[in-house]
């Protein structure tokens, strides 16, 4: 299949072989649900001269030279489109988004293929042979068949699996991130470390809140910090809404005081006192890693019932493997796994089956305490209490392994230069 | 509310300010102080140790060209978001982009050549063999990086940079005629003598190289500094520029104000050292072996990075400090290379350092025209800054720079091609 930069240059003839021009741009179009563009026109330039020439004056495309089948003067140049994609300004040399391996890479080349008389962008080649075509010495790549097997699957990626970066276009085509939103918030927040952080804003500006949401929990705070800058009071006040109180509470604690009173403000008022609370702990206790996003039941109700009130709650929750068993007080009276509930007969109280010696943390036991609970009793969250056994809030497991364990794209120095 | 209240409250908008201007401040610093490497210390030694006050001239003027050079890499950082590497690759093309990272990966290499000899001069003068000195330097700077914060060992080498005030004292110490000295800003003198014209083109590669503007737009596009904060990046650029060029005057001055009044003719900042010893006193030398040591160690580590940096934002290769070196082969593999082939030719019997030091630093002198005439390409490309292109006054500026410059380094080939001719 034929490569864009061995395209670039060439000469362009006209049907009485006439040299208009060397290619200098190819433009290509969406069309239908067909996810790979279709090449529309191709430009000649000489000197400052250019003319469009639409795809379908081209009799031959890949040859050592380009002709087309009219006459020059025939020729009806081609008007570009809002949506055209400039092969060789937009695309050759920029970063993409390799959504698939999950990495931000530079395109060496294009690979097209054609089908019937259309000619459309297969793949994006970011290997090293690539760059060596770019650089005139193919021979070279040819000559280390081994090397050019090897970094093929890797090197070529499907336009299926690209997402441009629109931020190099001065008037912003907005580039539809669906195949972004698709991604598991923890891929996007390795994606938005590999950006800079204008590239990394101009992305969550398309994403929408509960992706952002999402997307932020699994940034480290000082970047969740510089990526929300420019973003205004409101849609922050969304996010941090949609986002779990604990981890909204840390991305609050980061900020200058001015702002994160502002967007207390602005939120909620049952979020933003949750978060209010949070915020009083220190960071590394069991009340500071805590979320509240648990679910309570009063003793006396029976299975049927609880299973009533899972389902409206579940919603808000972080955890419901397990539920708690408080009193009017709030007092700590029991726990429930989720298994346990289901298995039980519809009418027993759930004061009869719960398991009244929970497994607590103090408010202000350490985070490593909270692990190291957790890992010995095999828990998958733990409730933290007071002095008085008032259920404050549960610490997770994920939450509480964070520090010990930091996730893979966390082990990375966060940024080259600071 | 009480009178403290109000106080701070009437205090809101410039605390603010304040705050701001702290969080933008940093890049055009930490790259000025990095500027005062191995080499440029050794550079100003020399001209002042063998040419007197004859040199100080050129300092205002060096300085303004690299206010102008690093605003422009500012501007470009802080507009488009995107390295120096970045952007040439993005609008020149592989070919072009090949050809000027392998020239800047051949010069930084020269210039962490020149860093580790000044890792092995500044420890002679304490008695250290360069044998033990600058393989433990080397291995110091590369697990410092690899294995250790980088946030860390910057602040580290930051602090260790205020030793650099300790060359202001060197000056005043050295108690030059500060008449003399005041006059010899505004008397050029000039001649064509093949040594003169090399040290004419290093002291300005060594103030403005070529590295800079590649680390310094990078650290502001990884700030993330934003379009409205710019006037502070600006200022950010002319105090760390000023900064650096105070520090490299007054090295001049102490040393002319000693070593040249003496006579002795030295090579190397070493010998620099040496004589302010009984000149200047014991601390005047202690301090300047110091000196050297902190930006020889500092530059070491941040030269190779910056250039594997640059290296893999061009060509789309992942760069990152990893631990798992799988993630980021070829950045480890340049980063790492740089280190050891830098180590290892101060470790060959080379007969002067100081050649090679100095050379270093003409190289840069021969690459930063060809560097300027890029980003002045790009600062013009309206679809790149937008409103933020050039104006026609700053064009002109940067254009008679980057002429003079070119003179500059073509006089230099010319000279050494023929050196007979103006013996």
């Amino acid at each position: 299949m034929p490569y864009i930069s061995q395209l670039m240059g060439r000469p362009i003839a006209d049907i009485d072989g006439e040299v208009i021009g060397s290619l200098s741009e190819i433009l290509a179009h969406k069309v239908g649900e067909v996810s790979h563009p279709k090449i529309v026109a191709i430009e000649a330039k000489k000197g400052s001269h250019t003319l469009m020439i639409p795809i379908a004056d081209v009799a031959v495309l890949i040859g050592p030279a380009i002709a087309l089948h009219k006459r020059k003067s025939h020729i009806v140049p081609y008007k570009p489109d809002e949506d055209d994609l400039y092969l060789i300004r937009d695309v050759l040399d920029k970063q993409i988004i390799d959504t698939n391996g999950v990495r931000v890479v530079r395109v060496n080349d294009l690979q097209l293929t054609r089908i019937e008389n259309d000619y459309f962008i297969a793949n994006v080649d970011t290997s090293s042979s690539g760059l060596l075509r770019r650089l005139g010495l193919d021979a070279i790549s040819k000559r280390l068949p081994n090397k050019g097997k090897r970094s093929a699957p890797t090197g070529n990626i499907s336009w299926d699996d690209v997402e441009l970066l629109s931020i190099d276009q001065p008037m912003r085509l907005k580039v539809p991130r669906e195949k972004l939103a698709e991604l598991h918030p923890a891929d996007l927040a390795e994606i938005l470390s590999d950006l800079s952080r204008q590239e990394g804003r101009d992305i969550l500006e398309s994403l929408d809140i509960e992706t952002l949401a999402d997307t932020l929990e699994e940034v480290e705070p000082d970047f969740q910090v510089s990526l929300l800058e420019g973003m205004p009071n409101e849609r922050v006040a969304d996010v941090l809404e949609e986002m779990e109180p604990d981890e909204a509470a840390d991305l609050l604690a980061e900020l200058p005081k001015d702002r994160s009173q502002e967007l207390l403000q602005l939120m909620e008022d049952e979020e933003a006192q949750d978060v209010r609370k949070l915020l009083t702990y220190p960071d590394d206790t069991a009340g500071g890693i805590m979320t509240t996003g648990y679910i309570t039941i009063p003793p006396d109700i029976t299975a049927e019932q609880a299973m009533v009130v899972l389902r409206q709650l579940s919603k808000e929750a972080e955890v419901y493997y397990y539920i708690y068993i408080t009193d009017s007080q709030n007092h700590l009276l029991g726990v429930l796994s989720l298994r346990e509930l289901v298995l039980a007969e519809p009418q027993t109280k759930v004061s009869d089956i719960m398991e009244k010696r929970v497994v607590t943390v103090h408010l202000e036991d350490t985070q490593d305490e909270c692990a190291q609970i957790i890992a010995k009793y095999n828990l998958i969250a733990i409730p933290v209490v007071d002095d008085d056994n008032q259920l404050h809030g549960i610490v997770t497991a994920d939450d509480a392994i964070d520090k010990i364990i930091p996730t893979a794209w966390k082990k990375r120095l966060p940024r080259l230069y600071h | 509310m009480n009178a403290y209240h109000l106080f701070w409250k009437r205090l809101r908008p410039y605390r603010t300010r304040l705050a701001l201007l702290l969080a933008v401040i940093g890049p055009g610093i930490i790259t000025a102080n990095v500027d005062n490497d191995a080499g440029g210390i050794t550079t100003y030694s020399v001209a002042g140790g063998n040419y007197g006050y004859g040199l100080l001239w050129m300092m205002p003027l060096v300085l303004i060209a690299l206010i102008i050079v690093q605003e422009m890499s500012a501007r470009l950082g802080v507009v488009t978001g995107k390295g120096l590497a970045d952007l040439i690759r993005e609008s020149l093309g592989v070919r072009l982009t090949t050809l000027i990272l392998s020239l800047l990966v051949i010069v930084n290499l020269a210039n962490t050549v020149s860093e580790f000899a000044g890792v092995a001069a500044s420890m002679e003068i304490f008695g250290v063999s360069k044998y033990i000195s600058v393989p433990v330097a080397a291995f110091v700077v590369w697990l410092l990086i690899f294995r250790g914060n980088y946030k860390t060992t910057e602040r580290i080498f930051l602090v260790a940079s205020s030793i650099y005030l300790a060359y202001i004292i060197s000056g005043i110490l050295a108690k030059p005629d500060w008449s003399e000295v005041g006059k010899a800003f505004y008397t050029p003198t000039f001649n064509l003598n093949i040594e003169f014209v090399t040290l004419f083109v290093t002291i300005i590669g060594t103030t403005i190289a070529p590295w800079m503007q590649f680390y310094q737009q990078a650290s502001i596009v990884d700030k993330g500094i934003q379009v409205e904060d710019y006037g502070y990046e600006v200022l950010d650029v002319v105090v760390g520029s000023i900064f650096a060029v105070v520090v490299a005057a007054f090295i001049v001055i102490a040393c002319a104000a000693t070593i040249y009044k003496q006579g002795i003719r030295i090579e190397t900042a070493k010998d620099a050292a040496m004589a302010l010893g009984p000149l200047a006193g014991k601390y005047a030398q202690t301090l300047f072996a110091l000196g050297l040591l902190n930006a020889s160690l500092f530059s070491a580590a941040i030269l190779p990075l910056s250039t594997s940096y640059s290296v893999c934002e061009a060509f789309g290769w992942e760069s990152s400090l990893s631990k798992n070196i799988k993630d980021a082969k070829v950045f480890f593999i340049i980063y790492t290379a740089l280190i050891v082939v830098g180590a290892l030719c101060i470790l060959l019997p080379i007969k002067s350092l100081i050649r090679a030091m100095m050379a270093s630093q003409t190289l840069n002198g021969i690459l930063l025209p060809i560097i300027l005439i890029v980003m002045l390409h790009l600062i013009n490309d309206r679809r790149i800054m937008g409103n933020f292109a050039m104006n026609r006054w700053f064009n002109i500026l940067v254009w008679i720079t980057v002429i003079l410059l070119i003179l500059l380094a073509l006089i230099l080939v010319v000279v050494s091609v023929f050196p007979v001719l103006f013996r």
